[in-house]
């Protein structure tokens, strides 16, 4: 209890200036640190060196609103929006200069791909928080732009030249459109989320759901459990910066020892609020909800060594494979879905705790319950016909290319099942007068779907859309 | 109930269009297509992955159930029929409300009407003629267009926007169903094969993927084909100059790359790949007399004879891009351009019999040939495949997408916006101007509009009668 409430109290300690000063000081040190390096090699405005700046820019703004989403101050907001801004003009600076490198809008790959996603992202931000005054949202979409950055310092940057299939107008607008739409999606699932909040949810619910949402990303993770405690990742080839093939569409595997036995102990660790929440809703004890938020707690911390374990592990090194003879490397680039998944626990986590211990804040910074369901239909509203028209400049681009409209590919399938789901939304919502929690659950579960399109479908189903 | 019999065609026709209906279907849906992104499909796999994959008894099952091909199964195609079905019948269904809706408005509204409306307003005024006209100024600057409604000795006010897109979600129903026409007639009607040519072959024959070939009325000529690459080896462009020939005369020539097709009556050219066949297309050659001193040049082809005198000729027998030398023998190790060697057969009137000569890197020139052969080029014979395509029902799906965009614009982005203003008696017998207003979406941008309209009447009439006390805008709850 004791460490519980004394990260409680830290935030009431330390004044809104100190914080301001701190994350400043944050950022302007680790920015003379990068500029120490960069005139080391010369090389000052490449777009890793900018990347790097808006990444910088991007934590101080994800930290600052944070901050304000724990104590309210009116201050936090403005310099993290200011860093918002600053992270923005990096950002765009990275991706003019990749436009200008490649010779060609920047979309041919998921690098690519995530710089504007991650772009749009920041925008948008702005936007919500500038016109319609959602300040809050920063904190949770400054922290996914946070991931996006890191997960593209992962995967292969050298510009590579566009294959033929790829040299059309229309793939541009194809992706435009989708990172657009996709922006608009994950807005309205972090409105949705807001929603639930000011319409009086119980904080239990979400203890629930945040610890099932963790679990199961566990869980998934020790699918790759091996025979004496070892985890499985997919090995890499760090000169060609690509995954190793035993044959084609087969990956090699490569065992790091000992880290499933970790993951099994922080599976249990995560679990355990679950467990404790489930055994509250019988027998309605209060004490066993206190000792569920307190493992909460604990199992962050758990979290983080789970993932200061995976990524120091992983990171370099051979391994020994259970496929073939020898030591093959591996590197983080290879367990993409790993790294977002244990980014991801902790960042939701992390998010629980906030609404466990600032509810009251919270509620009164939000708009109220009415204004935030509107504005998720505003969003879902702009965001349905750029699917439709994403989905509609994809087909015509495949019929120039592949002599075909509509192949039943499988990122195609997804993109028309996830039309399906808003569609399903926008009948529900007009035909039946859904408003509210159902509603909201709509929004959240479409951007799940979203998601799953976006990535899951890249990296788990084969198909034609081999490139992003 | 009991005395209201239906029939069952009837009731079918209700349940098919009820909303219900329509979310089971598309749940269907959802989860078969997501099944078959899942699980490994036919045409796209091969068999004998499929069966790396699979167990023999799972397969079986995959098979029977048609789950191994979900996109072209007879139920997938049966259910998105129904859900055809299911729109036309809720369409139809709901569409003589929504037409009476849009064809006869609601320009007069009684007392209930004027109780339960949500968002109104209440003006005391002093003479009806003086309000309704500065309500008419102003609902007129607003861009709402009023009439003077006159209903038993009374007038009263009605102006509204955009009605049409009271009817736009028809106009979206309607785009779906005809890119399901167009997906429809593509599957009945339309084709897919590929067609391999090398330069100027002439072809009218297309392979489908697995059915019989299939006889163009004409036929395709390959001109020339290439591949241009980036400074790293990898391809940047692959292209083809095709001819569309008709009874021996050429009709359209046009050289395609990917991304941009030939079209001709229907049928579609794509360039699809390009590769090495193999064989030879020509081979340069110096040929140097054995006595003398002037090499000549020239081209030859695979069994093209070339005249190098008078009394010699040259035929090319044979090539072999990558040979190999094993027992005295030349054998071809594979078909990339890598170690090439020509047998060429040299003729000549002064020596009775023919003499084989070998051109390639450490083979033996034969001493009997009268000219000693140097091979300078090697053009080798590529393959441009094209994949060809028919569909007659894509105008349908394009047509379909355009619509849809305009629907789905007018739907979300153009609001159905009423106003009504009718002088009436409170039950103190006051005059007073009822103001309402509603809008059909975006209800609190409405909502903000309709009360600076009100507040723009208010203060005009006190302008216009300083006598009239202020009245609060009363009952703006309006959801």
């Amino acid at each position: 209890m004791s460490r519980v409430a004394k990260i409680e109290q830290q935030p009431a300690v330390a004044t809104g200036t100190t914080l301001v000063v701190m994350v400043g000081l944050g950022v302007a040190f680790l920015l003379f640190m990068a500029f120490l390096n960069v005139v080391k090699s010369g090389n000052l405005l490449n777009d890793s060196n900018l990347l790097y700046a808006a990444l910088i820019f991007y934590c101080g703004a994800g930290t600052l609103y944070l901050a304000f989403g724990i104590t309210g101050l009116p201050s936090y907001i403005r310099f993290a929006s200011l860093a918002t801004w600053a992270g923005l003009i990096a950002n765009t600076g990275a991706v003019a200069r990749r436009w200008y490198e490649a010779g060609h809008p920047p979309f041919a790959s998921i690098y690519e791909m995530l710089l504007m996603f991650v772009w749009t992202l920041a925008v948008l931000t702005l936007i919500a928080e500038k016109k319609y005054g959602v300040k809050i949202i920063g904190t949770v979409t400054m922290p996914v732009a946070i991931v996006g950055v890191i997960l593209m310092q992962l995967l292969r940057t050298e510009v590579r030249p566009l294959v033929p299939a790829l040299q059309s107008t229309w793939l541009h607008v194809h992706v435009t459109l989708a990172m657009l739409a996709y922006a608009a999606c994950a807005l309205s699932f972090a409105l949705a989320m807001m929603f639930l909040i000011q319409d009086k949810m119980k904080t239990e619910t979400f203890l629930a759901a945040t610890s099932l949402f963790t679990v199961a990303t566990y869980v998934g993770i020790l699918t790759r459990f091996e025979k004496w405690g070892g985890l499985s990742v997919v090995g890499w080839n760090p000169e060609d910066k690509a995954e190793i093939f035993i044959a084609k569409g087969v990956r090699l595997y490569v065992v790091i020892p000992d880290l499933g036995w970790l993951m099994v102990l922080v599976l249990a660790a995560v679990a355990a609020p679950l467990f404790l929440y489930l055994i509250w809703s019988k027998t309605h004890n209060q004490s066993l909800l206190t000792m569920a938020n307190r493992a909460v707690f604990l199992s962050i911390l758990l979290q983080v060594l789970a993932l200061a374990f995976f990524a120091l592990r992983a990171r370099d090194g051979h391994y020994a494979s259970l496929d073939a003879e020898g030591l093959f490397p591996t590197a983080l680039a290879a367990s993409p879905f790993i790294l977002s998944g244990l980014i991801g626990t902790i960042f939701v986590s992390l998010l629980y705790l906030l609404l466990l211990w600032r509810r009251n804040d919270l509620e009164r910074m939000l708009p109220s319950a009415d204004e935030l369901d509107r504005i998720t239909y505003k969003t879902i509203a702009i965001a349905f016909p750029l699917l439709t028209l994403m989905i509609a400049a994809g087909a015509y681009w495949a019929n120039r290319t592949w002599g075909s409209y509509w192949s039943w590919d499988p990122k195609e399938t997804w993109a028309a099942i996830t039309w399906l789901v808003y569609a399903g939304y926008l009948h529900m919502r007009i035909t039946r007068g859904w408003r509210g929690r159902r509603a909201a659950y709509f929004a959240i579960g479409g951007f799940a779907v979203v998601m799953f399109t976006f990535f899951g479908v890249t990296y788990l189903l084969p198909g034609l859309h081999a490139y992003a | 109930m009991g005395a209201h019999v239906q029939s069952v065609p009837r009731k079918l026709w209700q349940t098919l269009g009820a909303i219900k209906t329509g979310v089971i279907l598309l749940i269907l849906v959802v989860l078969l297509s997501a099944a078959g992104t899942v699980i490994l499909q036919r045409p796209a796999t091969e068999a004998d992955e499929m069966q790396r994959a699979y167990s023999p008894q799972v397969l079986h099952l995959l098979d029977a159930l048609k789950l191994s091909d979900v996109f072209h199964a007879w139920w997938f195609v049966l259910l998105l029929s129904l859900v055809s079905l299911s729109i036309i019948s809720a369409s139809i269904q709901r569409f003589p409300n929504a037409w009476r809706f849009f064809s006869r408005p609601y320009k007069s509204p009684d007392e209930a009407f004027r109780k339960g409306l949500p968002g109104h307003a209440l003006i005391p005024i002093k003479d009806e003629e003086t309000a309704l006209s500065v309500a008419e100024r102003v609902l007129q600057k607003e861009g709402f267009g009023p009439e003077r409604i006159v209903r038993q000795n009374n007038f009263s006010l009605f102006g509204e926007r955009n009605r049409f897109s009271e009817m736009a979600v028809y106009i979206v129903h309607a785009s779906l169903l005809l890119i399901f026409l167009g997906g429809i007639v593509d599957a009945l009607w339309g084709w897919r094969g590929f067609i391999m040519l090398t330069r100027g072959q002439e072809s009218s024959q297309v392979t489908p993927q697995n059915a019989s070939p299939r006889t163009l009325p004409f036929a395709v000529r390959c001109d020339g084909a290439g591949q241009e690459n980036y400074a790293d080896g990898s391809p940047k462009r692959w292209w083809s100059d095709l001819s569309v020939v008709k009874d021996g005369q050429v009709i359209l020539r046009k050289q395609i790359v990917v991304n941009d097709p030939l079209v001709y009556h229907g049928v579609r050219f794509y360039q699809a790949s390009y590769g090495n066949t193999g064989k030879l297309d020509s081979l340069a050659l110096t040929a140097t007399p054995r006595e003398g001193q002037n090499p000549q040049e020239f081209k030859i082809g695979p069994n093209e004879t070339h005249t190098l005198d008078a009394d010699t000729t040259v035929r090319l027998a044979e090539f072999i891009p990558d040979f190999v030398v094993q027992d005295g023998h030349v054998y071809a190790r594979s078909t990339e351009l890598q170690n090439p060697a020509a047998h060429l057969v040299v003729e000549s009137k002064k020596v009775a019999q023919s003499v084989d000569v070998w051109v390639g890197s450490g083979l033996q020139e034969d001493a009997a040939s009268p000219y000693i052969f140097r091979g300078k080029d090697v053009q080798m014979a590529y393959f441009t495949g094209l994949e060809v395509s028919h569909e007659p029902g894509q105008w349908a799906v394009w047509a379909g997408v355009v619509l849809m965009g305009l629907g789905l614009a007018l739907v979300f982005y153009f609001v159905h916006k009423r106003v009504w203003a009718v002088p009436v008696r409170d039950a103190h017998g006051q005059l007073k101007l009822w103001i309402g207003g509603t809008a059909n979406k975006n209800k609190d941008a409405f909502e903000h509009q309709f009360r600076n309209v009100v507040e723009q009447i208010e203060s005009e009439l006190k302008v216009s009668s300083p006598a009239v006390a202020h009245a609060p805008v009363a009952a703006l709850a309006g959801k």
